[in-house]
């Protein structure tokens, strides 16, 4: 096969599928890096994460012919890395998250506090600290640069769900790192 | 490319290569979908029959006036929801379990499915399938369903 850069993660699953499985390499080296640090970002654990990472790049392997090519790998990917990231906080139960309806009341315009990049600086200082509900879109959207469309697939939540968890994020990210100045 | 990264390729590779990891072949997709489809199927007709039959049993009990409460009570058939709740409980398991990627509002799905099995139930009923049904392999439990009522009478002059 020809240079693998220039394809799309879609056409590799295709390649692997159908003429040679390890070029699954490409993928997993396209996405282990990404996925470290989303995972990291949810589990602060980096022998853990790898652990998740693992078993996503080869559950996704394993049930890679029920992927469906005109959707985004990436999406599906995540997907799966978070689904094993929960597992394993669930399984070692160090996370309490914080109820659903819990809200901070706040008039201020956040975007104007704070641009894209400074609050991927403070996010990356600060993260540990936001309960696992509202990281887990914060890290998606400002560290993974997904849409909102893209974290409602891999979280299966409503958009307006997002969106409302990364303000609440944001708030919190911004009470948490003014307290750490 | 750091250790745990070289760690990560390579643990995965080698477990593709040495066949730890093998992928699952389209065929048993195709098979999951096809049980899940048929699956699916069986327990619509089954519930459209049971909306089905419900309506016969709530108009054999004649105008709404002299319904009695308690004898309703007795009389429905209770086990038909409980049968849709674990029916459509199963569906969504099934979902779950052979498209974990995609996001999906369950929510929709079961009000759309519920909606569905009751506009069939319904229009079956309109469109008098019922008939075949009372005269045909049903009737015992049709019968059991007139709640005594229609006895004596042609079941067709019910309306």
């Amino acid at each position: 096969m020809g240079d693998l850069k220039i394809l799309t993660d879609e056409q590799i699953v295709e390649y692997v599928r159908n003429k040679d499985k390890e070029t699954y390499v490409e993928i997993v080296l396209r996405y282990q890096d990404k996925l470290m640090r989303y995972s990291n970002s949810l589990t602060h654990d980096e022998q853990k994460s790898a652990d998740i990472v693992q078993n996503a790049f080869i559950k996704a392997f394993i049930n890679l012919n029920s992927f469906n090519t005109k959707m985004k790998f990436s999406t599906w990917i995540y997907r799966i890395t978070h689904n094993e990231a929960i597992n394993i906080i669930i399984k070692y139960k160090r996370e309490v998250p914080l109820p659903d309806d819990m809200d901070i009341i706040s008039d201020e315009d956040i975007e104007l506090n704070f641009s894209k990049e400074e609050i991927k600086t403070k996010v990356n200082n600060c993260i540990s600290e936001i309960p696992l509900i509202y990281r887990e879109p914060l890290t998606l959207f400002f560290l993974e640069e997904k849409s909102y469309d893209e974290i409602s697939d891999i979280l299966r939540l409503p958009i307006g769900t997002v969106g409302t968890r990364i303000n609440r994020a944001k708030n919190l990210l911004k009470n948490i790192c003014q307290t750490k100045k | 490319m750091s250790n745990q990264e070289i760690n990560i390729t390579e643990n995965v590779m080698n477990k593709i290569k040495s066949g730890k990891a093998k992928m699952k072949s389209r065929w048993y997709f195709l098979l999951g979908s096809t049980i899940a489809t048929i699956g699916i199927v069986f327990l619509v007709t089954t519930l459209v029959f049971l909306i089905h039959l419900i309506i016969f049993s709530l108009r054999t009990h004649g105008p709404m006036g002299d319904i009695r409460y308690d004898q309703m009570v007795s009389n429905f058939p209770w086990w038909a929801p409980v049968i849709a709740i674990i029916g459509v409980s199963f569906g969504i398991w099934i979902l779950k379990k052979f498209d974990f990627s995609y996001k999906k509002n369950f929510i929709f799905i079961v009000i759309g499915f519920i909606l569905a099995i009751i506009l069939a139930g319904w229009f079956i009923d309109y469109l008098g399938f019922n008939n075949f049904m009372e005269r045909g392999p049903m009737r015992g439990l049709y019968q059991q369903q007139d709640g005594g009522g229609m006895r004596g009478q042609g079941l067709r002059n019910i309306r």
